[in-house]
Order: structure tokens, then sequence, then C-alpha cells
């Protein structure tokens, strides 16, 4: 039985704003799982039902077997790190990390004790007795952490923690919170919208879109078989390419023919391309990475713009008037140089109609 | 060079900016504690005096005592002639604030007389005697404190009840017309409580409060209740939901969240707004004087004492008596109104 679920879980603001829909989630106990999407696409909404903080319009939510939907937010077990920290400004760091410990009648010496021993994990223990307007937005976040360790949640959700904070300071927060999870082992649900945090961190990543569930599986899973069109542009930096091809046999061979480059495809979903789409157009997605650049392709192209990244290089390029961005490690090309270019077969088919990926 | 010049002209404005307040406020401290005869003094003295140098002289032919006192200039003038112990005492009390027994004035007096020398005598001033006075000569000064005391806070709790969840409605709510409601209930402030009292008058005398301390506080009301609306709703935008449900999420009740984060993180905004609302009701006199008749407040009785010339000291501390509990109040919320959120 699994640790959280939520079941066919629904929200609907006013009657009339459906936020999420249909969303089917279940959650292994100790597992650290990222909720992505783009802004508005009702990833926070579905945290803050999981906390209590937004009612469920409809379906149901259970932590250990238990449905949490009828219980306020502090009958939940659970602990959250809000986008804004949320530290209490009338309190010391010491205070706000002790409050829930407070509100749970602990004894003064066991309060200490846990106050310090989370202090030591998150690095504050010289800031125990300041204001949170002394301290940077970094320091607000451990004390955020901190308050949130603090009381042992069954749950531990975290709001888009990191994007308050400096490019610099986010990828070592996100390490930190890393560590923290493991040496915590707590269950936690992580909202972001900047992939990286999702790949980076999470056991599972939940890709959501327009209040739906796109796709739920591990980072290298929604990488490299994105289950729909959304996920392909949407994981990625850059992002997949894309291409209409038409799908022919010839001579028992399958062929995507572009107007640009024509193209035998061996796939795994051959079968299917034969069975249902012949002489019918699919969208072709290819990862920057997964071109070979002048070594044997078969399109013709030219390097328009060259983007250095130090370890490699980002080449866009265009191919039948679509904006192509290549990844290459072809340090020393130029721009206005002509390449010739393949892929390899690391490539998703997806239907045009449904964009959802064939195979 | 002009860093210098530059700082020198700021301390000069700040050093002209605080004597303009000073001088004039040591000036009314001063004519408080003095006695009748210290009023009409020339010069005056900066700071109270506790004492007056008295000499006695005793007149032999007309068989009268002289009484001297020295004066700002140190010389001894005459003050008062008589030989009659009690009127002699009744005259130091009331005109010179030094509260002494027949018997004693006797006994220095008779030095004087059996000597045939002047004699002199550094007599302390009952030093509170203006403000014993000033309850005691002006019937009902203690009543019009209590009054005043009754309206302030009355005034304190209208506003910030209504005030507060007007600013909480503004703030947190999606009522519509946010905008209309905000300016409206600010441009109210722009008439004058005087021309708003004139028709109020006939209001209240309709509802029974003409001359009560509730139909003060109401109209004292009218401006401040926008003026706390505009300043606890910026505070509760200020206050980031946040706070309140990570409160929740932490194991605290709806109560225990206002108590122990909203109430203590809005609380700066209430301070700063009954503050404002503590002064309008507290210096008004205009009002008062419109829509009160036996139920004066403190103000209005010492705007009122003032006309009479005579007992200007009386006057002077009353407006003292006036002046402490704003400055204990405004005190008291210093250090909500300072406190600033980071």
């Amino acid at each position: 039985m699994s640790y959280l679920k939520l079941e066919n879980v629904k929200k609907v603001y006013n009657n009339k704003v459906t936020a999420v829909d249909n969303f089917n989630l279940e959650i292994e106990k100790g597992e650290f799982i990222a909720f992505l999407g783009p802004s508005g696409c009702g990833k926070t909404t579905t945290l803050r039902m999981i906390a209590g903080l937004e009612s469920v319009t409809h379906g149901d939510i259970t932590l250990e077997g238990k449905s949490i939907v009828g219980l306020t937010p502090r009958e939940r077990g659970i602990s959250m790190i809000f986008q804004s920290y949320a530290v209490w400004p009338h309190m010391t760091v010491y205070e706000n990390v002790a409050y829930a410990l407070k509100l749970r009648k602990l004894k003064k010496a066991d309060i200490d004790e846990v106050v310090q021993d989370v202090a030591k994990t998150t690095d504050i223990v010289q800031y125990l007795n300041r204001y949170p307007s002394q301290l940077s937005g970094g320091q607000r976040q451990r004390v955020a952490v901190a308050r949130a360790i603090a009381v042992k949640p069954k749950l531990f959700l975290m709001d888009e923690p990191l994007s308050n904070l400096d490019a610099k300071l986010r990828v070592s927060m996100r390490t930190d919170l890393k560590r923290i999870h493991q040496n915590v082992k707590s269950t936690s649900i992580f909202v972001t919208h900047d992939q990286s945090e999702a790949l980076s961190l999470a056991d599972r990543i939940v890709v959501m879109n327009h209040g739906v569930i796109e796709q739920i599986g591990t980072a290298n899973e929604i990488y490299h078989e994105s289950e729909t069109m959304f996920i392909a542009k949407f994981i990625g930096s850059p992002a997949s390419n894309f291409f209409v091809v038409n799908v022919i046999l010839e001579d028992g061979e399958v062929y995507l023919v572009h107007d640009d480059f024509k193209v035998q495809f061996n796939g795994q979903e051959k079968d299917v391309l034969i069975k249902n789409y012949l002489d019918k157009s699919v969208v072709l997605s290819i990862r920057p990475e997964n071109f070979t650049v002048n070594k044997g392709g078969f399109i013709k192209a030219k390097a328009k713009i060259i983007e250095p990244q130090g370890s490699h290089i980002i080449i866009n390029t265009d191919i039948g008037g679509e904006e192509i961005k290549i990844v290459s490690d072809l340090l020393e090309l130029e721009s206005g140089e002509n390449i010739l270019l393949g892929f390899n077969d690391k490539v998703l088919l997806f239907d045009s109609e449904t964009e959802k990926r064939i195979k | 060079m002009e860093n210098i010049l530059k700082k020198t002209i700021l301390y000069l404005v700040i050093v002209f900016i605080s004597l303009s307040v000073l001088i004039p406020l040591s000036y009314l401290v001063t004519i408080s504690f003095s006695s009748q005869i210290e009023v009409n003094d020339y010069p005056k003295k900066m700071l109270p005096s506790l004492y007056h140098n008295i000499a006695i002289k005793w007149d032999a032919e007309n068989q009268n005592y002289i009484v001297m006192r020295e004066n700002n200039e140190g010389i001894f003038k005459e003050l008062y002639i008589s030989s009659k112990y009690d009127k002699i005492r009744d005259y130091m009390k009331t005109q010179l604030n030094i509260d002494m027994t027949t018997e004693r004035i006797e006994k220095d007096f008779n030095v004087a007389k059996d000597t045939g020398e002047i004699v002199e005598y550094k007599y302390y001033k009952s030093f509170f005697n203006n403000y014993i006075k000033f309850f005691t000569v002006f019937s009902g000064a203690e009543k019009a404190l209590i009054n005043s005391i009754k309206a302030a806070l009355i005034t304190i709790l209208i506003s910030m009840s209504i005030g507060g969840a007007v600013g909480y409605a503004l703030a947190r709510t999606s009522i519509k017309k946010k905008e209309a409601i905000r300016i409206g209930s600010l441009i109210v402030r722009m008439f004058p409580m005087v021309s708003i009292s004139v028709p109020m008058a006939v209001l209240l005398v309709r509802y029974g409060l003409f001359d009560s301390m509730l139909g003060l506080a109401i109209v004292y009301s009218i401006p401040n209740i926008g003026l706390t609306a505009a300043i606890t709703r910026s505070i509760f935008i200020g206050v980031s939901k946040e706070y309140e449900e990570a409160s929740l999420v932490f194991g605290a009740t709806e109560a225990q969240t206002f108590r122990k984060i909203t109430f203590p993180l809005v609380l700066p905004a209430f301070a700063a707004s009954s503050m404002y609302a503590f002064i309008t009701a507290w210096n008004d006199t205009a009002v008062s004087l419109l829509l009160t008749n036996k139920n004066e407040t403190l103000a209005l009785l010492i705007y009122k004492s003032i006309g009479g010339a005579s007992s200007i000291h009386y006057a002077a501390s009353g407006a003292i008596v006036l002046i402490l509990p704003a400055l204990v109040f405004t005190f008291l919320l210093k250090n909500y109104i300072t406190q600033m959120w980071g």
C-alpha cells in the first residue's frame, strides 16, 4: 500500500475555473517527488490541497491509508516550506524553529535539543538569536528548512523554495536540500517550474500542464521517453526540435519524408507506423544533442549562429523554415559554415493530432 | 569644505527647529509652576523657581509687617503690608504659592519685630500648588479629564474596529469598488470636523447623543476611520498570507494563528492609527465647543480658562495636564510605530 495516495483529485474555483483535474498519484515512503510545470499549471494548488490550505472539490487524498481530506492543516502532520519562506519576522530564528514544538507542548529542554539539532543540520546555529530581517535570503531559507524538519513531519512539502534565491545560491541550496532529504529520509514533494531543480532533486517527477498530469517518471524517463509533445518542448535546455514528416512505405521499408530530407526508420515504433500512420504526417522530435554534425549526415544546413558554452556549443540553424538548435562538441565551428547533419536513433515520434507519443 | 558647510547649515536648522519648540514649552512649564507674583515678573526665569527669598521688616510706627521679596534682578521689593498673621498666611498662599501655618509665620515674623531689623528667610514653594488649584478652582476639571479620556478611548475603539475591518477587507478580500472605497474614506478627511459638527449636532440631538462622549467620539471617528483603513490596509497587504498559512501548517489553530502571528504583525499599524485617533480626540476644542454643553472635555476647559487672564498660571498647569497623557501615550506606542518588519 502506498504512503500517500491522490485519487481523481479535482479542484474547481468559483464553480468555473478548473485548476486541477483527474490527478492520480501514489507516493512511497521516503520518496522525493517533484511537481514540474509552467506557472498556472496547478502544481501549487495540488500541493496546497495536500497541505490542507485548499479544499478538495472532488476526489480523495489518503496518507498512511487514512483520508486526510476533511482534516485541518494542523491535523495532517505535515510541514511546508513556502515560496516566500514565511519565516515570521517578529520572532527570532530560535522562536521560529521552536514554534511548532511549543504548540505540541514539548518540554523546554526537549525543544532546545531539537532546535539545536536541526540548527546544526541546516547550519544556522550562529543565527539562532537573530531576527529574520538581519538574515540574507539564503539564511532565511535555511531557517524555513530547519523549522520544517524540526517537527519530523509525515510529509515534507516545498513550494518553489529556491525561486527567490540568486542563481549560484540556488544550486548550492539544491545540493543542501538533497543532502538533508537523504539524512532525514522524509517523504517530500517539491513544486518547481525549474526543470533542472526537478531533474536533479527528485526520484520521480510529475509533469503537469493545464491542471492535468502529462507524465510521471524518473528524470531519464521524462527526458528520453517524453509521453507528450508538451514535455519534449518543456523539458531540456535547449528544448527538443520538431519536424513534421510524412510516413511512407517503400519496398517494405518505412521512410520519414521531410521537404529537406528523407530517412529510413528502423525504430521499434516501425510496426505501429505501418499499421496506423502510413501516408500520414507525424511529428519527429530530436533532442539537440542527438544530432550528428559533419559525421556522414544527410541534411544540408548552414550554421547561422554559434553560442559557445565552454564545454560545448549550441548551433542555431534552420531546416525547412524551422529554427533548429543543435548541441555539438565541434568547438572550432564558425558561424556561416555549411554543415552536414544526421541524427542517431534516440528520436521520438508524436501523433500530430493528439500530440501523444507513438509507441 | 562644502560638506562642513552643509552639516553646519543642517545643524543650525535642527537647533532652530528644536528651540522653537522647546522655548515656548519650557516657558509654559515655568508658568505652570509660577506663583501669581512670578507670572507678572519681568524678566522671567527660564526654569521654575523652587523658593522665594522673603525679607520682613517691622514698621513700628504703623504697627505693621512689611513683606518684601527678592525679584529676578536681586532687588527686594515691597509686596504686602499687614499686621494680621492669618491675612499674611493667605497672601503667601495665594500670591506666592507658599504654604505655611499661622504659628510658623508668627514665630518667624516676631524675630523681625523683636530685633527691629530686616530679617531674611528662604521659603520653599508648595511646588504643585497650581496643579492642585487647577482641579479645585476650575470645578469640573477632574470630570473634564475623565471625559477627555472617555472620548479618546471611544474614538480609538470606533476607528480601530471599523477602520481595521475596512483595511482588512481592502487588503485581503475581493470586494468590488475597492479603489472607490479607499479614496472615498480618505476624502472624508478633507472636510473640517467643525463643518461636519453643525449638521451632526442636529443628528446627535435626535438620537440623544448630544453632550455625550459617545456623540463626540462618533464625530472624531469620521476622519480617523478612513485613515485607519488606509494604514491598516497597507500593513495587511504587507503581512503575507503565507505567514498565517505557515502557522496553520505547523500546528496552530486559527485562533492561535491570529494571536501569535497576525496580531503581533499588524500591531504597529493599529498603534500608529490609534495614536492619530487619540490625538484627534484629545486636542480638539472646536467640535466639543459645538457638541457639548455641561460635559466639557479637558482641552475645551483649558481653552476657556485661558480667557480668564488672572489665572494664566492655572491654565498653564492645565495645559501641562493636557500634554502629559498625550506624551505618555505616544511614548508607549513609539516602539510599535518604529518597528519595521524587514
